[in-house]
């Protein structure tokens, strides 16, 4: 059965982030996924509070870097993490965007090795494994072993958009974090996938392959796209112009809403999204139209959707239309209730 | 503050108390001032919301409380729009001997 994520960007205040997971966990959510960025508020300490505050739901991060927080202490704090909340905690890692590396002075060095070696790291560790004298291409670990009692194993999820790092991801990983909203897209990926878990010779059933979209569901249609149309703006300017050829997007479009937001004129950058651009690059409208959607997602083979940013123009509303109306058509579920509360 | 707010909210219909918790939380959560949020609050407030207490006589007091702090004249206004003008005008009179 396919599984449903929200993903949060701890921008917002704890408090707000910690009411909108309890939302999901009385839902019919089986994830969340915080973002890990050193400009936000801090991952883990996020994923206590909710962690602490919810009862049954998965945690984890999504995506950790593996240059701004070096896989040992990764695994420390998934460790510690999955002590708070057995059995509920995974691990979701990839390279990140150069620019955040780039403001913070780091090279996005061998991204492949340095994947690989990482998810080799957490592994052992949160196994309760020692290393010893692990020499890869990026890391070097003369010994090293966690000085408190582990849980069970936690799974690890890698976040991945390229050809190379999708088919490593599905080899290595127990699940794959495709950043992409369009079912054109992941059908793709999924091609690289399936060379993955060949490769690693296990089933591709046995690897979760998330669909990690940007999200915007409103009763109100023009809304859920408006609400849509910022993160589209940065994704269709962030996109290298294959992709978006790929979608009839024309480069120079994209260029120029990249100029717009580099002069940082957001208004004229946000003006120039069109609705293709919408479609192409997020799941957004009614709640009817993101159950199409989803429906086309889940046919090329993910096995989880996770709704990302924004998820709509009034998040605690869009979680609430997710939980009874859209989750409902993919899950056999009882009316759930506690939602309708409040 | 608090004794008298619970004094208020004892007065609040149980009929009312979903739809005035939801308009609370929604007023909260999109609030430009939630930074005004203190923390203690706030954990009580997530506290009563995993056990499904939000309704509850301590639920809606500490809802009032917060939308007291982050807004209080629409906190009024919306109590007002839910007829319950003898609470607003109560939560006026609180807001009056506070200041």
């Amino acid at each position: 059965m396919v599984r449903f994520g929200l993903e949060f960007v701890p921008r917002e205040l704890f408090w707000k982030t910690t009411y909108y997971a309890i939302q999901a966990d009385k839902g019919l959510f089986d994830n969340i996924w915080i973002t890990d960025h050193f400009t936000n508020r801090n991952v883990y300490v996020t994923l206590t509070m909710i962690l602490v505050y919810t009862d049954r739901i998965t945690v984890g991060t999504g995506v950790t870097n593996p240059y701004l927080s070096h896989p040992l202490v990764t695994a420390g704090a998934i460790c510690s993490l999955n002590e708070i909340g057995p059995g509920r905690v995974v691990c979701g890692i990839g390279v990140g965007d150069r620019t955040t590396l780039e403001q913070a002075g780091i090279p996005m060095q061998k991204p492949l090795a340095a994947i690989r070696e990482s998810v080799y790291i957490i592994r052992e560790m949160t196994s309760g494994r020692s290393i010893k004298n692990f020499a890869g291409q990026v890391y070097k670990v003369p010994g090293a072993k966690l000085s408190f009692k582990v849980g069970k194993p936690v799974p690890i999820y890698i976040g991945a958009q390229g050809p190379k790092m999708l088919e490593l991801a599905a080899e290595i990983g127990d699940g794959v974090l495709i950043n992409a909203s369009h079912p054109k897209d992941i059908e793709t990926a999924m091609k690289h996938i399936k060379d993955g878990v060949s490769k690693a010779n296990k089933p591709l059933e046995s690897v979760d392959v998330a669909a990690y979209t940007s999200f915007s569901v409103d009763e109100n249609p023009k809304k859920a796209l408006k609400a849509a149309v910022p993160v589209v703006a940065f994704i269709v300017a962030g996109c290298p112009d294959p992709v978006l050829e790929k979608h009839d997007i024309k480069p120079e479009l994209g260029a120029k809403i990249r100029e717009s937001l580099v002069k940082g004129n957001l208004g004229e950058a946000f003006s120039q999204v069109t609705p293709e651009m919408v479609d192409s690059f997020a799941v957004a409208g009614t709640p009817n139209e993101c159950i199409e959607k989803i429906a086309a997602i889940i046919k090329t083979g993910a096995t989880q959707i996770v709704a990302g940013s924004p998820i709509g123009p009034n998040i605690r509303r869009s979680i609430n239309i997710l939980t009874t109306q859209i989750i409902p058509h993919f899950k056999e579920v009882e009316k759930p209730q506690a939602l309708q509360k409040i | 503050m608090e004794k008298d707010l619970m004094e208020i909210v004892k007065k609040i219909p149980m009929a009312i108390r979903i739809e005035l918790a939801e308009r609370i939380v929604d007023l909260l959560l999109n609030s430009k001032k939630a930074e005004l949020m203190p923390s203690g609050l706030a954990k009580t407030i997530l506290y009563y919301w995993q056990r499904d207490q939000l309704t509850s006589d301590t639920g809606i007091e500490k809802l009032l409380e917060a939308g007291i702090i982050l807004e209080p004249e629409i906190t009024v206004t919306m109590l007002n729009e839910l007829k319950l003008e003898e609470i607003a005008r109560m939560v006026e009179d609180l807001l009056k001997t506070a200041k």
